[in-house]
């Protein structure tokens, strides 16, 4: 037991809450930011290096032991993810002051935050089942502060449109705990996974499985459930759609693999096949839903959705192939999207418009811009030697393994799909005369560039130095395919 | 030999301090001394007695992904063209690119196409090949876009990518089911397991996979349609890329794979069908362009179906014939690439309908024209390399070791193809350099290239008219070991110009009678191109699916994307309910157990009743004061019942919350707008109903399942038992919110906060844009 495992919650609380006394010192609350976000990031670094050495962490929250208190559990996945999410917000915060958020930086963005922040990381540590729905609950209300924050009319329309989606799933969460509570008697994940196994997944409880499910699969914005999701992440400014965009669907998917590793598991044939259906269909409708726009913004947000797709496909195939690769997408597609609504996000800044059609030779402004767009989009699509490449290989390697000819095809189409979606941009943004700048003048991206290709880096790294990465993953995959290591972790006694 | 692969792209990576230069010296010449020590490095290897070199540099072996640098008889080959023909073509664009191009960019590309491409060839290793691979298709894209302020080189290289990167991707595909399959990720680890190869089911598809990623890469029909639109490239990548290197990746990997794929007799179907179908094509529309990068591009485009072809044979001859080509299409074809730049460059138009009679004007040009377009019509002369792989061909069309309809329809069709490779060729030398001249239709008065934009061609020459003479000087050295590396089987045989008046002399004879007489009467039969391909055009299929992918899926997207809330939600429930009653049919789920069940009272009756009909009530009130109210009863209905099953404060809160909801809802009901009649038709109404009827069931129905499923002891006994002992309350409910899910309640009231601090931001930011 030792309290490291709180500190990545408790850390951007407290900083959520200091910044609110800042609210009006738009400069101090700017460095305090960057300051609490680094500190964030050193202290998840130090987590990632403890929990690598010596075993998952577990924290009985006010010494009230598993199962009946709250447990925390900071297990190699969840440090990893802690570690990402902690890597994307401090980039978020030094690029923010430059993204020309005016006013709302004093309207709380801050606090907001890292109140998002805090609820991403709570819902990655936490053993706990309605502890989980709390932190969703955390993430949720810091996203729909930022997401009115300075609203516009069609802001305000989209946002209550995402609000009440999301309002209906988590009134669905909360009561498939209490279906799940009624029939086993618990709330602690590990002890939830205890019991479904000694019934070996009998009766009702696979349908609970399933709402449990459709209540993610909402958050993930997975097929069919993703209408919420394009047209509110474009609307905010950019630091947002990249929080939104690497964070909020992450959780969602982390919360599928958790629950559809530790605790419903004994039906796979029914369960997980159905996921590997759903991720096909998302894979498809998301990528013609990026190629059915010229707005760019939409182009990276409805990519999304195939990026999802392809993280359930690990989790469906549920080979060690696969969850490996369902991993290392998980944490390369946290990078990515964030860099590209980031990237996009200076795009419009430059351009003037978000309409791809409206714009053409940046790249005579912009070559720096236009080269981290270009190397973006390979990332995304999965060509080696970036970090989209590791993921992808695995995940196809699991689907074949398993015998999932058709989806490894559907996902083929659908990697070559992206690629072209965001090369348009690349293509028509980019490319052309001189004259298509018309007269645009020349834009100062300072201090928008750099942590970009900053975070950019981390794609590649992971993608070049996958040996430094890989067999860590693998272990993380082989410890989530036997449960029982995680529930004797907990219940230990 | 990892430096070999990789010096390209370090020095790439130095190029734009070089360009800073540029001025002063052309950057290219710094650029030239990397294919050329890298081609003096490949050249120490050549000699009669051979032996495959192996060397490995880790990567990532955990997954087994590594560079294993393979250098056999085939990979020498290429590597010495690729670095060969690299250096030439460096050389050539010192000349052919004014200093006031971007020649930073365009040498960047130019390297990291070499490194990705020798990548390419000496990669033992399946990923690390394909990670080369899709490498290659990045910089062959960015070149052909190189002068991306037209709008043919974006369409260009927007075609050759999603083309070749298609096939890329399949290939990897396959690439993945090998591993699969072999559970090994190097080539000839897997060569050695021919058999598990062979016997797997998965093999159909692991054929198709790579196939397809070859037949993309090397242009086979149908899928040649991006090679002449990458004719937009500079001229000399045109010639290095898209002629003697790139688009033989995928001969290469033909060739790599057959020994393993040679077993199966779709190989030989599908490869020399395609191959031999790409020929005749490629010849066929070759004849009818006016662009002379253009016919080049056709005609390449059926070189390459021809040495396809010969690899699907895969019979001794026709590997070593295909080998051998594979050199001398270098060379002549290189060197045709070089001439039409130097053609475009002088006279400044590369349309054969304005050119004419320019023999006086480029003599040398047209000298090496000559050679180069009579080596690939492949005309009986004992100084021209193409007659001597051409005679090969014939040859092995006529050995096949098939009985099947295709093997006897191959010579006949390798002569249809030959026919027209004649005729393109003569047009090509003849429509430019002979005839009446039109000097006024010419942008600039034409004259003779420079000499340094004429050695790269003449150095080609050369070597076309030096293996044309003495043809063995390459055989033993270096074609015999590329050969044996396809098919071990190949043994070593002299290459002679003379053997006597055999077939494959009789059917070269018969493609220059009839190619002559074709080739004068061509204005006459021209008419044919209206028939076939006529309105065909595999381009406009490409454009369409283009096109259409943009229009379909906007046309989707928008059919579903509605913009209404009403139609998200009634999507969501419709699929939730579906997919949750369908799992618990299959799973048996639903159970209902009358065991743990309390006494109804008439109260609880009672006030379920009325809470039934103010829900339903709701639906049909018209009035904004109305629905909140009947919805009330509703809720105090629930805690009416909380105070029935004793528990107070919970009842307590949800009349707190009731009370509340009502008071804050009147307080606004000034500003909200009139409750509208539903205007929905019938239908939508009948779907509506049987939703949220079907999800009140559902719900229900999980519910009872649940409660009868008691198979375990609750954790709140616990909780009973410790309240006090630990937690020091006798209000168990209290403990559990402040102490024993603490938390819990830390972040309930975090999320109050925030919702109060995102009121006040709604509310106070609006305020200060309306002052502004």
């Amino acid at each position: 037991m030792s309290n490291l495992a709180v500190l990545p919650i408790i850390l951007p609380l407290v900083s959520a809450i200091t910044l609110i006394f800042f609210n009006s010192k738009v400069n101090i609350s700017r460095k305090l930011t960057q300051i609490f976000s680094v500190i964030s990031l050193l202290v998840s670094c130090y987590i990632v290096w403890k929990v690598f050495t010596d075993g998952t962490i577990i924290l009985e929250t006010g010494a009230w032991v598993a199962p009946y208190g709250i447990i925390l559990v900071m297990d190699s996945l969840a440090s990893l993810l802690i570690l990402t999410t902690n890597l994307v917000a401090t980039v978020c915060a030094f690029y923010a002051p430059h993204a020309g958020l005016e006013k709302k930086e004093s309207y709380y963005f801050y606090p907001f935050f890292f109140f998002l922040i805090t609820g991403v990381s709570g819902a990655f540590i936490t053993g706990d089942l309605f502890n989980l729905f709390v932190f969703f609950e955390v993430l949720l209300m810091a996203s729909y502060g930022l997401i009115v924050l300075g609203g516009g009319k069609v802001q305000l329309r989209e946002s209550l449109k995402y609000l009440l989606i999301n309002l209906f799933s988590s009134m669905l969460f909360v009561t498939a705990i209490a279906f799940l509570y009624a029939v086993v008697g618990t709330v602690n994940m590990a002890q939830i996974g205890e019991r479904v196994q000694e019934v070996e997944q009998q009766g009702i409880l696979t349908t609970i499985g399933i709402l449990l499910f459709f209540v993610f699969a909402t958050k993930a914005a997975l097929f069919p459930l993703y209408y919420w999701l394009p047209k509110s992440y474009i609307v905010p400014n950019p630091v947002i759609s990249a929080l939104f965009g690497a964070l909020l669907t992450k959780v969602g998917i982390y919360s599928i693999l958790r629950v559809f590793s530790l605790i419903f598991v004994y039906k796979l044939e029914l369960t997980h096949e159905l996921f590997i259906w759903v991720a096909g269909l998302s894979m498809v409708f998301g990528i013609i839903g990026a190629l059915s726009t010229n707005n760019i913004k939409l182009i990276i947000a409805y990519n999304i959705i195939p990026a999802i797709g392809f993280i359930l496909l690990g989790i469906g195939t549920f080979t060690i192939d696969g969850i490996s690769g369902s991993i290392y997408y998980l944490i390369h597609d946290m990078i990515i999207k964030s860099v590209l609504f980031l990237l996009v996000g200076v795009i419009v800044y430059v351009a003037g418009t978000s309409d791809l059609r409206k714009m053409g030779g940046l790249i005579h402004y912009y070559p720096v811009l236009g080269w981290l767009l270009f190397i973006s989009a390979f990332v995304l699509a999965g060509i080696p030697p970036f970090s989209g490449f590791i993921g992808k290989l695995l995940l196809l390697k699991g689907a074949f393994a398993s015998g999932h000819i058709a989806i490894v095809i559907i996902g083929l189409l659908t990697s070559l799909l992206i690629l072209y979606s965001i090369m348009k941009i690349f293509i028509y943004g980019f490319w052309g005369d001189k004259q298509m700048l018309g007269n645009l003048e020349k834009k100062s991206t300072k201090g928008l560039i750099a942590p970009v290709a900053f975070l950019l880096t981390f794609s590649v790294l992971l993608g070049v130095g996958a040996e430094f990465v890989y067999p860590h993953i693998d272990s993380i995959a082989a410890y989530i395919l036997d449960p029982q290591i995680y529930i004797d972790s907990v219940l230990k006694e | 030999m990892i430096f070999a692969v990789l010096i390209p792209l370090i020095i790439a990576c130095f190029i734009p301090l070089l360009s800073k230069l540029k001025e002063k010296i052309h950057t290219g010449i710094f650029v030239l001394f990397v294919p050329l020590s890298i081609f003096l490095y490949f050249v120490q290897f050549l000699g009669r007695d051979f032996n495959p070199i192996r060397h490995t540099y880790n990567w990532i072996p955990s997954l087994g992904i590594n560079f294993d640098f393979y250098l056999d008889g085939l990979s020498l080959l290429f590597a010495l063209l690729i670095s060969g023909i690299g250096a030439l073509v460096v050389l050539y664009s010192i000349f052919y690119l004014s200093k006031q191009e971007r020649l930073g960019s365009f040498y960047v590309y130019l390297l990291m196409f070499m490194t990705a491409m020798l990548g390419v060839v000496l990669s033992d290793n399946i990923f690390v090949l394909y990670t080369f691979w899709e490498l290659t298709s990045i910089s062959s894209f960015l070149l052909i876009g190189y002068w991306h302020f037209k709008e043919r080189s974006r369409y260009g290289a927007l075609k050759s990518m999603l083309i070749t990167i298609f096939g890329g991707l399949s290939m990897f595909g396959g690439f993945i089911l090998l591993w699969v399959v072999t559970g090994t990720t190097s080539i000839q680890e897997m060569i050695n397991q021919v058999d598990v190869i062979l016997d797997s089911s998965y093999l159909p598809l692991i054929l198709g996979f790579i196939l397809l990623g070859a037949f993309t890469k090397s242009a086979q029909f149908p899928f040649h349609i991006w090679l002449p639109d990458a004719m937009e490239a500079p001229t000399p990548v045109s010639a290095y890329l898209h002629s003697a290197t790139m688009v033989k990746a995928g001969l290469f990997l033909i060739a790599r794979f057959s020994s393993i794929f040679s077993g199966s007799e779709w190989f030989f179907i599908v490869v020399s069908l395609v191959g031999i179908i790409t020929l005749c094509w490629g010849s066929y529309m070759a004849v009818r362009q006016t662009d002379l990068k253009a016919i080049l591009a056709f005609s390449t485009i059926s070189q390459l179906g021809m040495i396809m072809a010969m690899l699907g044979f895969g019979t001794t001859a026709a590997v070593f014939a295909a080998i051998f080509h594979i050199l001398n299409h270098a060379t002549f074809k290189g060197s045709l690439f070089m001439v039409a730049g130097i053609i475009d460059h002088e006279t400044g138009t590369r349309d054969i309908r304005k050119l004419g009679g320019l023999i006086t004007f480029l003599p040398i040009t047209a000298t090496l024209a000559l050679f180069g377009t009579f080596s690939m019509a492949a005309v009986p002369l004992p100084f021209l390399n193409g007659f001597y792989s051409k005679e090969l061909f014939f040859d092995a069309t006529l050995h096949l070791d098939s009985t099947t309809f295709l093997a006897q329809a191959i010579p006949y069709l390798a002569v249809f193809g030959s026919i027209f490779t004649f005729v393109y060729s003569m047009y090509f030398f003849f429509g430019v350099f002979t005839g009446p001249k039109q000097l006024d239709k010419l942008p600039k008065k034409p004259h003779e290239a420079p000499i340094g934009m004429l050695l790269s061609p003449i150095v080609l020459v050369a070597g076309v008219i030096l293996i044309g003479l003495f043809p063995n000087i390459v055989n033993a050295p270096f074609l015999l070991h590329a050969a044996q590396a396809v098919n071990p089987e190949v043994e070593f045989h002299k290459v002679a110009f003379w053997h006597g008046f055999n077939t494959p002399l009789k059917m070269s004879l018969i493609v220059i009678a009839i190619g002559i007489i074709l080739f004068v009467t061509r204005k006459k039969w021209s008419k044919v191109y209206t028939i076939l391909p006529g309105k065909l055009s595999l381009n406009k299929v490409y454009d369409q699916i283009v096109e259409k992918l943009d229009v379909i899926s906007g046309a989707i997207t928008r059919s579903y994307m509605t913009g209404s809330l009403k139609n998200y939600m009634s999507i969501i429930l419709a699929t939730t309910l579906i997919v949750s009653f369908v799992f618990m049919f299959i799973t048996n789920g639903f159970t209902l157990e009358y065991d743990y069940l309390a006494d109804v009272t008439i109260l609880e009756v009672s006030v379920v009743i009325i809470m039934i009909i103010a829900a339903v009530a709701t639906i049909f009130t018209n009035h904004n004061i109305a629905a909140i109210l009947v919805l009330g009863v509703v809720g105090y209905g629930v805690a009416i019942l909380f105070v029935v099953y004793r528990a107070p404060d919970i009842a307590l809160t949800q009349f707190v919350i009731e009370t509340v909801t009502v008071a804050l809802f009147l307080l606004c009901f000034y500003h909200l707008p009139k409750l509208r009649k539903s205007t929905d038709s019938a239908g939508t109404k009948m779907t509506n109903l049987f939703i949220s009827v079907g999800f009140g069931a559902l719900m229900t129905m999980v519910a009872i399942s649940a409660h009868s499923s008691n198979w375990f002891e609750s954790i709140s006994d616990y909780f009973v038992e410790t309240s006090y002992k630990l937690g020091g309350g006798h209000n168990i409910v209290n403990v559990i919110l402040v102490d024993m899910r603490g938390l819990d309640t830390l972040f309930e009231i975090a999320v109050l906060g925030i919702a109060a601090l995102a009121i006040i931001g709604l509310i106070k930011l609006k305020k200060d844009k309306g002052a502004q």
